[in-house]
């Protein structure tokens, strides 16, 4: 076999001799390799964007829903099933979560607007410990009234009284330097002058975190809640819009810095209030208010909702509704060790303890995803294919026109499986170079996509600031691909031109 | 490789016979030709256009292989030997020349001298050896021009230097005055006579032309595919066929 550097010297070399023949051989590979990286990269970026939303590597739990005569008598989800999940070999963790089972509403106020929202029903607890998306929230997300030690802060305030006809009032605000109390205004104009009502304050310490609790008149670290990209998405994309408020940035520290801190994000909960007319449920305990913040961002919280430590769920469901509600979970969230033994769990789950996994529009979306993959991946290869067909006719061609060319390389040392290589090598560097042409021409592509759709597609949940994801397995796959299938179209015009006999490839026109 | 005498003739050949085609359109090109050719001979192949010339010396340069019959070059036997070992011979011990030059329109003058180091492992002296080759043939200024700006003769020269630059013992020429004027010929003819007495390089140069005959120390005439006839130089020119 002829030397490497000599074999890539003469490959270079008659290559790039002929403009036509590369542009004919290489124009199906640019197209097919720039349709096999943009629906790659798509499909990437696609899958990506579902992870967010529906996290794949867990499942959740539930037990199947059963009534008798109106009651519900479902399996009871518990410390005992946590366990006996937790003990399968395929089970990474096992958290539980918990929904406040009783009603309760929120109240806030969000740049200048009086936002009144439903929160029973819409909230759960998890164990803090697996809420870990960044630093600042795993620092404030801490069932902070479980922690004995905090003693500074646990100090007597002045009590706020309720609204009128029992309404819960906005999160009281701390006191200003120099603070004046309003002057007495006529109602109406001409009326004698009315005094205002008099303003409530927070007086804890460090009130952009703690507030006056109402019910004991001691000073507690207001409820963390972490909401997950889902409400924000729905926020950003439709509720926002719709209300004519700011965009919450993504990034939930600059968000919050934006907006002025921690103390912008606080809220009050009435813990057995609603908004909903005729609600019906019997609670234990009259209602009252306690205060939340927002601390961040994070996939583990319900998608749709608010998600808070379990243990105030625990203790406020054993205050609302007894002991029977603060020990039944809603779900189990399960990480499997590895995703090909959900089959096995579930089969398990079933036969064993009853339950069964909670529907995953993620595992949906996720095939769905896969099938579209694998169609998109399809029609570029058979776009590459076809150009390897092409390229082999060009070959045949470039063979028969070269033959004694072909033929004087015989004549002056060449053996057959030189100009075999001569000839492969030649495919397989315009396969090289179409597929090099080829993933710049599917980047620019993206580019000017991602261009179109971030100056003029309107925004929506979820929507990315990028459609595509290549990852360096899609670069490396479209240089294989190209340069394997310009290969493998060549090697029959390669093999013909190895056997050509070099006394006739010399003699005829 | 499959050699026998090193020591022997340059080229034996017994009883060579090839043809083409099958039934009735077979052709018979050649029909049993022994002759052998020594070290240092100028040997003119003579012939009418058909006669087996070109199929022969193909046939000795392994570039095609007979039917039946013995070739031996440089004592191997090309029956026997395989590709690869075929090909070393053709690059290490033999050079050819066509009639219509062959040089490779896409390389320059040297790269087309040069190209048979692209089938060597020895990297040394490549341009230096075919610098030297083009200074051979009086073309040492051309050696970066393409081929499409030299005349029918100046190709000639180049092909002629491509064949030389492996320093061949064995030249084998198909017609080399074939597409030249008279007076370019009778240079090239005369550049070939002289590689053969200075240099000692054995040629065989299928050939119409009469002055070759008349510069060769011998000549082989072939018929319907038969050595019909072998002559010394002296009585070379009686025997030279005609025009093409």
């Amino acid at each position: 076999m002829m030397p490497v550097n000599k074999l890539a010297w003469m490959v270079v070399a008659n290559t790039l001799r002929s403009r036509r023949h590369f542009i004919l051989s290489a124009f199906g590979i640019v197209i097919g390799i720039a349709t096999f990286v943009v629906f790659l990269a798509s499909t990437e970026q696609v899958g990506t964007v579902l992870e967010k939303i529906f996290p794949l590597e867990q499942v959740s739990v539930v037990a199947p829903r059963a009534s008798l005569a109106g009651m519900d008598v479902s399996k009871k989800l518990d410390d005992t099933i946590v366990k006996t999940i937790l003990a399968r070999p395929e089970v990474k963790s096992a958290v539980p979560r918990m929904t406040l089972s009783f009603p309760a509403a929120g109240r806030g106020d969000f740049e200048g607007n009086d936002l009144k929202f439903e929160v029973g029903g819409f909230a759960d607890g998890i164990d803090p410990d697996v809420v870990d998306d960044d630093v600042r929230t795993k620092e404030l997300f801490r069932d902070w009234d479980a922690d004995p030690s905090d003693t500074k802060h646990h100090v007597a305030c002045e009590y706020t009284p309720p609204g009128k006809d029992g309404d819960i009032i906005q999160s009281p605000r701390s006191r200003p330097k120099n603070y004046k109390p309003p002057e007495p205004k006529p109602l109406v104009p001409g009326g004698p002058p009315v005094e205002a009502e008099p303003e409530n304050f927070n007086t804890c310490p460090d009130s952009d975190r703690y507030y006056c609790d109402d019910s004991d008149r001691m000073c507690h670290h207001r409820v963390p809640i972490v909401m997950s990209p889902t409400m924000i998405e729905l926020y950003n994309g439709q509720f926002a819009k719709s209300h004519g408020l700011p965009i919450a940035d993504q990034d939930f520290v600059k968000f919050v810095t934006q907006r002025g801190g921690l103390n912008a994000m606080r809220f009050s909960i009435g813990l057995g209030s609603t908004t909903v007319a005729g609600s019906n449920t019997n609670i234990k305990h009259k209602p009252r208010r306690i205060e939340g913040m927002l601390v961040g961002i994070s996939n583990k919280a319900m998608p749709i909702g608010m998600t808070m430590p379990i243990g105030y769920v625990q203790r406020w469901n054993r205050e609302f509704q007894g002991d029977e509600a603060a020990s039944t979970y809603s779900s189990i969230i399960v990480t499997l060790r590895d995703k090909q033994s959900i089959a096995v769990f579930s089969q398990w789950l079933q036969d064993k303890l009853d339950l069964r996994l909670d529907d995953s529009l993620g595992e949906k979306f996720a095939t769905v995803l896969f099938v579209i993959r694998l169609v998109l991946v399809l029609i570029s290869l058979v776009i590459i294919g076809i150009s390897a067909i092409n390229i082999a006719h060009n070959f045949f061609m470039q063979v028969t026109e070269r033959r004694r060319e072909l033929g004087l390389l015989r004549a002056v040392g060449a053996t057959q499986q030189d100009v075999r290589l001569v000839v492969l090598g030649e495919a397989g560097l315009i396969g090289l170079i179409g597929g090099v042409m080829g993933v710049l021409f599917g980047l620019l592509l993206a580019q000017t996509v991602d261009y179109a759709s971030n100056h003029y597609l309107p925004r929506f949940p979820y929507k990315p600031a990028t459609w595509f994801h290549f990852s360096w397995w899609i670069w490396v796959g479209g240089l294989v691909c190209s340069t394997g299938f310009a290969v493998i179209g060549g090697y029959l015009p390669a093999r013909r031109a190895s056997k050509m006999e070099p006394a006739q490839a010399l003699t005829q026109n | 490789m499959v050699t026998k005498d090193s020591t022997g003739p340059v080229v034996r050949l017994r009883d060579v016979a090839k043809a083409y085609g099958t039934g009735a359109a077979k052709a018979h090109v050649l029909r049993g030709v022994s002759f052998d050719i020594e070290k240092g001979e100028l040997i003119a192949l003579v012939g009418q256009s058909g006669s087996g010339k070109s199929t022969l010396l193909n046939v000795i340069g392994g570039l095609d292989k007979p039917d039946s019959g013995e070739v031996e070059v440089f004592g191997v036997d090309t029956q026997k030997a395989n590709d690869a070992q075929l090909a070393h011979l053709r690059n290490d011990k033999m050079g050819f020349v066509f009639q219509a030059f062959n040089l490779l329109d896409h390389l320059d003058v040297l790269r087309n001298v040069t190209l048979p180091a692209a089938f060597q492992k020895d990297n040394r002296e490549t341009e230096g050896r075919g610098r030297e080759a083009l200074r051979k043939v009086g073309l040492s200024d051309f050696a970066h021009r393409r081929p499409g700006e030299l005349s029918g003769g100046q190709k000639q020269r180049v092909a002629i230097a491509r064949a030389l630059f492996g320093s061949p013992e064995l030249l084998l020429c198909d017609e080399p005055t074939g597409s030249l004027d008279s007076d370019t010929g009778r240079e090239v003819i005369e550049f070939l006579r002289e590689l053969n007495a200075k240099d000692g390089v054995t040629l065989l140069i299928v050939t119409h032309e009469r002055r070759i005959s008349s510069v060769a120390k011998r000549v082989i005439a072939m018929r319907d595919g038969l050595i019909v006839e072998t002559t010394d130089e002296a009585l070379a020119s009686e025997h030279v066929a005609g025009p093409a």
